[in-house]
């Protein structure tokens, strides 16, 4: 068949060819309506690109619950030795993912790897294009995954996967335009049909035009769709010819010539006459449609009885052949209408599905499985129904997850088993917060813990525990949250339960970071980490990240929150573990933003929050740090920004999340005079921050009221910088923030003195960070005081060291880190040895650190002076 | 797109000789601001030189901040302004 109108994208093609071949690889989402000539593209594409690369091909299938990861099935002898991916079951999906990587980098040959119908990939598959797309840049490979656009709409997981991968850099879309009026009458040639109606009817299709040709109407009406035009075809087919095709169309997409044979006990003539018509296409040792729409058409047109036939003696032939693919059992098990069969099949593909993390087709395995459930026997029900509810947990389906979970505690209750109810509820508790419902998540964990009270004490109350102290700590109730994380622990491990031991771990290690024990909780949690990570339970790894990077940036210890996150995100993003991740992400925003480093706060926040799947958490985060920064800027679009922030957050009812957001307004209000206003955003959480004796919520809470010129009395315990400004201590107060790197605070601290240097030096560090605001109202102050040659801006060179360090204080910095004394650099620099002491003290505070090595160290990490 | 009025001081004068120099000095800003997603629409420069009022579409606050310190301006304030005109209520 000629290639009309496809010159440029078939050059497009080949350029990028090029590149990937030069190490530039490339990832092409090509688009098109369904028979709008992809594959007819891509096979001359192929063609001409077989004699320069290696080629691999594969497909994703129409089944209602698609292969996991069947396209690398398909390519499996074409990528060759060795062929883990040949035999189930897989090594693990992260270490076929690797090896095909290795693979591709390996070859010899630069490689074309073709994924075709992404539109129905399983989710393992869409997670292999989503890994390939972050790392193929340096190798060989182009990539090419077809797709139909017209299917895949807003909410489709396609969607997801091109939003990940959209600043990747390596993506290309390219869409195929329908056939124009002029090449349609080039197709229709010596026919007589009207090649302008025929352009109409079909939109310009190639293969709806094509499928009207080779139906050969002799200037009759034209068929009004694609399915009429492919019948047409079928009817004029022999009895034979015609049954060889509902046949093949029940199969599948490919078709074995036996099982064909087994089910029309053809002759080899009638396959022969459907090859001869172009209906099929002869593949391997079977046969294909030429296209996916014909299929379906001819699909449709057999009576269901008919179909549920076919499925039956397919369903037979390929039990007693041991056929390996129990995915491809169960849709035929169920084509069959057959229930014993189902419930062999689909629970077995399920497990399978989720071993390859597709949890989506393990979620519609199970589903399947369980609507032909209506006679199993309780535990087959209430095992399919907890197996069911997981699955939908890991994709989101919260609540189909919840209610699983409520059919089984119902079914377990009317059972007697009180064991299993409490197991039931305390999944259904961890349900509810996942959900933000964090009411619906304490009522099913209490109950959950009352259910289990009377029994002797097993795994089933240690899971129990663990929830309770969870939600405790997220609530911030320590005391408890210690008290029910200790008796999980004992208990998890004396029955050896390492995933609830390792929750203990994390929830008593956060506690203890926020409780006033930083150092003992920082032990635990790396305890959690290890053990998660020895058992391979990644998101588990995650979480101790993640809570070891939060925990210390909620009590403003930044270089141990920059130091987890930062390993944190790295092990995230080696795994496509986007939800870890982004929370991390969106707190080392926080922490950029508290120590000075605007832009990259700005800019980690709003890569955030372009993310379309960040969890409300990390949404509100990242909106923090974004409105935080904007405020102290003086820039426009603060409070939409926290007005979102404040509605999330109100949606968590809990204060780990009001407390700074009401914190973050109160700071905007107070920038732009409004003192009221300030004083009741402040107090919004305020009662709630002193019942929880959290020091630094309340210290800022507090703080901000004073500065309303509310009567406050701030307790002793809150965080001590912000006690020692409430009582007028202003130099100790900016000494406690530069120890923790907080440039902002340690110069709003200054700020608030009537002495001269330390107002300039506030200015100066204002001015240097840009927050125009806290300029203005410091040199209101010092014009107020009388002073005069107020600095009207930066000096150029302070401007690039976040911390305010002088040209004079940076000098004296490199010497000291390349080893020099006090004495030498003195005399280096020609000045008193007094006085490059004063220097290295204001260092040492600035970067706050204790010694010399220390600051050098500081220093060196924070890229302001280079070791030559 | 938000549009932003941003206000600049210039201590020297700003100068952009009206020649080739020029013209080029004001694609090259064009140029940068493309690759952070701002546009320049124009703007207004007191009789001294000193200051400048600029009007910018851009997708956010960040945005002009990294447009303005690519080019080597600097930024005295930015506001989000919408256009009213004297017919606005009619």
């Amino acid at each position: 068949m000629t290639l009309l109108e496809r010159a440029r994208p078939l050059q497009e093609l080949n350029d990028l060819l090029a590149e990937a071949v030069s190490r530039h690889g490339q990832f092409v989402f090509l688009g098109a309506e369904a028979g709008g000539g992809k594959t007819t593209l891509i096979q001359q594409f192929c063609h001409t690109a077989a004699s320069t690369v290696r080629v691999v091909t594969g497909a994703c299938d129409p089944l209602s619950t698609p292969r996991p990861l069947g396209p690398l099935l398909d390519m499996a002898g074409a990528l060759g030795k060795p062929d883990p991916w040949q035999s189930f079951p897989f090594p693990s999906r992260d270490g076929l993912f690797q090896m095909l990587l290795a693979n591709l980098a390996a070859h010899e040959r630069p490689t074309l790897m073709i994924i075709e119908d992404v539109h129905w990939a399983d989710e393992a598959t869409l997670d292999l294009l989503r890994f390939l797309g972050r790392r193929i840049g340096p190798t060989r490979v182009l990539l090419l995954v077809t797709y139909r656009h017209e299917e895949v709409g807003t909410k489709h997981p396609l969607r997801t996967v091109l939003g990940d991968l959209a600043t990747s850099g390596v993506i290309r879309r390219m869409t195929l335009t329908p056939l124009s009026v002029q090449a349609v009458a080039q197709l229709a040639g010596s026919s007589r049909l009207d090649a302008a109606r025929l352009h109409q009817q079909t939109g310009g299709n190639p293969f709806f035009v094509t499928e009207i040709l080779s139906a050969g109407g002799e200037g009759e009406a034209i068929p009004m769709t694609v399915r009429d035009a492919v019948l047409a075809r079928v009817a004029r087919l022999s009895p034979a010819g015609r049954a060889v095709l509902e046949a093949a169309s029940v199969i599948g997409v490919y078709a074995e010539v036996w099982l064909l044979t087994l089910l029309t006990g053809a002759e080899v003539q009638a396959v022969e006459e459907c090859l001869d018509g172009g209906m099929l296409l002869a593949q391997g040792t079977g046969v294909a449609f030429r296209h996916e729409l014909a299929r379906q058409a001819v699909l449709d047109s057999v009576s269901p009885h008919r179909q549920q036939h076919f499925h039956t003696r397919l369903l037979a032939a390929l039990t007693t052949s041991s056929e390996q693919d129990v995915a491809r059992l169960a849709h035929h098990a169920e084509g069959a209408n057959d229930a014993q069969a189902v419930l062999d099949h689909a629970p077995k593909a399920a497990r399978r599905a989720a071993g390859l993390h597709a949890h989506r087709e393990a979620a519609a395995q199970y589903a399947r499985a369980l609507r032909f459930s209506g006679n199993a026997p309780m535990l087959m029900l209430t095992s399919l129904l907890e197996a069911f509810s997981v699955e939908c947990a890991l994709i989101d389906r919260l609540q189909d997850a919840v209610q699983a979970r409520h059919t089984a505690v119902r079914l377990w209750r009317a059972a007697g088993n009180q064991l299993k109810v409490g197991e039931n509820l305390s999944s259904l508790a961890g349900l509810h917060l996942n959900a933000g419902q964090n009411a619906e998540g304490e009522a099913a964990s209490l109950a959950a813990l009352d259910v289990l009270s009377d029994l002797p004490e097993g795994v089933e109350h240690a899971r129990a525990y663990q929830m309770q102290a969870h939600i405790r700590m997220l609530n911030r109730d320590h005391d408890q949250a210690l008290e029910w994380g200790a008796r999980a622990l004992k208990l998890a491990e004396g029955v050896a339960d390492l995933p609830i031991t390792i929750g203990a771990y994390n929830t008593l290690g956060t506690s203890l970071i926020l409780s006033g024990d930083p150092e003992q909780g920082g032990t635990l949690l790396k305890r959690s980490l290890t053990l998660a990570r020895t058992a391979g339970l990644d998101s588990r790894v995650a979480s101790a990240y993640s809570n070891l990077g939060s925990g210390y940036g909620e009590i403003y210890r930044f270089a141990q929150a920059d130091a987890a996150l930062a390993e944190g995100i790295a092990f995230c993003r080696d795994r496509d573990l986007d939800a870890g991740r982004l929370y991390m992400e969106a707190w080392q925003a926080l922490t950029h933003g508290y120590q000075g480093r605007w832009p990259d706060a700005t800019a980690v926040a709003a890569s955030v929050l372009q993310h379309p799947t960040a969890a409300t958490i990390s949404r509100i985060m990242a909106l923090l740090a974004l409105g935080r920064v904007r405020t102290r800027r003086g820039d426009p679009e603060v409070w939409n920004v926290l007005d979102e922030a404040l509605e999330l957050a109100r949606r968590t009812a809990t204060l780990q999340r009001l407390a700074p957001v009401y914190a973050a307004r109160a700071e905007a209000a107070w920038l732009t005079g409004q003192l009221q206003r300030t004083a009741l955003e402040a107090g919004a959480p305020y009662e709630l921050a002193l019942q929880h004796r959290h020091p630094w919520f309340v210290g800022e809470l507090a703080y901000w009221q004073w500065k309303a010129g509310s009567e406050i009395d701030v307790p002793s315990w809150a965080a001590q910088p912000y006690v020692l400004q409430q009582r007028g201590a202003w130099a100790q107060a900016a000494e406690a923030w530069y120890a923790l790197h907080c440039p902002y605070e340690a110069a709003r601290a200054l700020s608030e003195s009537t002495d001269e240097a330390a107002l300039k030096e506030a200015l100066d560090t204002f001015q240097r960070l840009g927050a125009q605001p806290m300029v203005q109202w410091v040199q209101r102050r010092l014009r107020d005081l009388g002073v005069r040659g107020i600095p009207r801006g930066p000096r150029p060179a302070t401007r690039t060291n976040p911390l305010g360090l002088t040209p004079r204080e940076l000098e004296v910095l490199s010497l000291l880190a390349t080893g020099h004394s006090d004495k030498q650099i003195a005399r280096h620099l020609t000045l008193s040895s007094k006085t490059v002491g004063h220097h290295v003290s204001a260092i040492l505070g600035k970067l706050g650190t204790k010694s010399r090595a220390e600051a050098a160290a500081e220093a060196l990490r924070r890229k302001m002076i280079e070791l030559k | 797109m938000p549009r932003y009025l941003i206000e600049r001081t210039f201590p020297d004068g700003l100068a952009i000789p009206m020649n080739a120099e020029g013209a080029a000095t004001c694609q090259t800003v064009v140029g940068k601001n493309m690759d952070v997603g701002v546009t320049w629409v124009h703007s207004y420069v007191t009789e001294d030189h000193k200051k400048t009022f600029c009007v910018y579409d851009g997708p956010s606050p960040e945005a002009i901040r990294q447009a303005a310190e690519r080019n080597g301006l600097p930024v005295d304030r930015i506001s989000l302004v919408s256009v009213l005109d004297p017919y606005f209520y009619r």
